[in-house]
């Protein structure tokens, strides 16, 4: 069995940060899996150059993942490869994760934790700090989220192999997602009266405006999402009233 | 500000969006940021790019969904917004800027689709990984990567031409008056604001928290009076 050591393991880390670099609709991230992959593979079949086309053709096929947690999947499979697994086993494998990684990202991820810091930012914002100090909480804040899951996912991924379900199930991700939602829609109630009564431009706005626009909140908070297109519909109005009035004068 | 400026920004944006690193460079309040601060103009930029952000926030990149490229829009409309005379901007011009910026997010939404697709035709076209192995898969990605960067940077570039050509003639135009074109902000932003709560599973289910929070930023509100 070749050794996966921690020069090869950083490289792969490197990579996966690109895992989403040729996304398409045939492969998805398939070739850029692979691409994270190759410095495992090269070393895998070192001199045997057949055998690693093989495995190149076989790690670029259709996958998905959540990039954050693609570690996960490249850690295990680079342990699989370096056990010599069969071509099946290794394909099986790759299809039982594909669907979970992803959806379990996109959760905790783009609708958690991002929202979660950008929340935090604005709120910042809103309450009258620099800018530099809200966009620098949401930049560090955030990334340093995102660089502790990405390097924890490929070492549980290299450090359990063919059991890293199970591993991730027991990590308590969904807990953690759970506690990240909360903290998320917590600032956004905090950040609604902020914006409502101090407004989004640096002009201040009267009471009749912030009682409208706690109006305007309470609705987004009933409607969700189907809200959006009717507030740029009614802000191009807006715009075109403003300035024909001023282009027909 | 040179446009090599504007587009080196826009590329690094649009890479930062999907292909690589992710560092989320390219959320909409942080490439107004730093494109205002291109402009000498950083804190009107984070502006522009926090009500960006606001209507952009609830979009998720979920598998294979179509979806707006916020950033690289977001450093078009800042730039056009920045290139508008500063004794003529007005809300109402920073209204228009936040249109524009929202209508150019679709346009580099969809050239994200057309980029993808030719990503397909490359993976299809590159001849079963002949050669060394491993280096026809590693040009390929580069080369998508390559494709990426230069489609935020010329995107970047025509929206903060085309946004220039919209904005600097209206300016002085607005008659609806500044309250309004405030008012008129402040009360979308919120509506938006508000519908974020679907991505966390609606008020019901959340409604301890929510409350919580919206009690506690009514508190700081008045401690701000």
């Amino acid at each position: 069995m070749t050794n996966l050591g921690p020069g090869l393991r950083l490289r792969v880390f490197l990579r996966s940060f690109a895992i989403q670099g040729s996304w398409n609709y045939r492969t998805l991230v398939g070739t850029g899996f692979a691409f994270a992959l190759l410095p495992v593979l090269r070393a895998v079949h070192r001199g045997n150059a057949s055998a690693l086309r093989s495995a190149v053709e076989r790690q670029a096929t259709l996958f998905n993942t959540h990039p954050y947690l693609s570690g996960i999947a490249l850690g295990a499979v680079a342990q699989l490869e370096a056990e010599g697994a069969s071509p099946e086993l290794i394909e099986r494998f790759k299809a039982a994760l594909r669907g979970s990684l992803g959806s379990l990202g996109d959760r905790l991820i783009w609708a958690g934790w991002r929202p979660a810091c950008m929340l935090l930012a604005l709120v910042l914002l809103l309450a009258g700090l620099p800018w530099s100090i809200a966009v620098g909480t949401f930049l560090l804040t955030y990334n340093i989220g995102h660089l502790l899951l990405r390097w924890w996912a490929l070492r549980t991924g290299f450090r359990a192999g063919r059991n890293v379900a199970e591993l991730v199930r027991n990590a308590g991700l969904e807990r953690l997602r759970e506690r990240i939602t909360t903290a998320a829609t917590f600032l956004l109630g905090a950040a609604l009266p902020l914006l409502a009564f101090r407004g989004a431009t640096a002009e201040p706005v009267g009471m009749s405006t912030g009682a409208l626009a706690a109006v305007a909140g309470l609705l987004g908070l009933h409607f969700g999402m189907a809200v959006r297109l009717p507030a740029i519909a009614g802000l191009t109005l807006i715009v075109a009233l403003g300035f024909l009035l001023g282009v027909t004068r | 500000m040179s446009l090599w400026g504007v587009a080196a920004l826009g590329g690094a944006v649009g890479l930062d969006a999907t292909s690589f690193p992710q560092f989320m460079i390219s959320r909409p309040l942080v490439a107004g940021a730093l494109t205002g601060l291109l402009f000498g103009q950083p804190a009107a930029g984070a502006m522009v790019g926090a009500i960006l952000e606001i209507f952009d926030l609830g979009i998720l990149p979920v598998g294979a969904a179509r979806y707006p490229d916020a950033g690289t829009a977001t450093v078009a409309a800042v730039a056009a917004y920045s290139s508008v005379p500063l004794h003529a901007l007005d809300p109402g011009i920073l209204l228009l800027a936040v249109i524009f910026g929202l209508a150019w997010e679709t346009v580099t939404g969809t050239s994200t689709v057309w980029l993808r697709r030719l990503n397909e035709r490359l993976v299809l076209s590159t001849p079963r990984w002949h050669g060394r192995p491993g280096r026809a898969l590693e040009r390929l990605h580069i080369t998508s990567m390559a494709l990426d960067l230069l489609r935020g940077a010329l995107l970047t570039v025509l929206g903060a031409w085309l946004g220039g050509l919209i904005l600097q003639p209206a300016a002085g135009r607005w008659l609806l008056g500044s309250d309004l074109a405030a008012a008129t902000l402040t009360i979308a932003t919120a509506a938006v604001l508000g519908a974020l709560i679907s991505i966390f599973g609606g008020w019901r289910e959340r409604r301890a928290a929510l409350i919580t929070g919206i009690a506690c930023g009514s508190l700081l509100l008045l401690l701000l009076r």
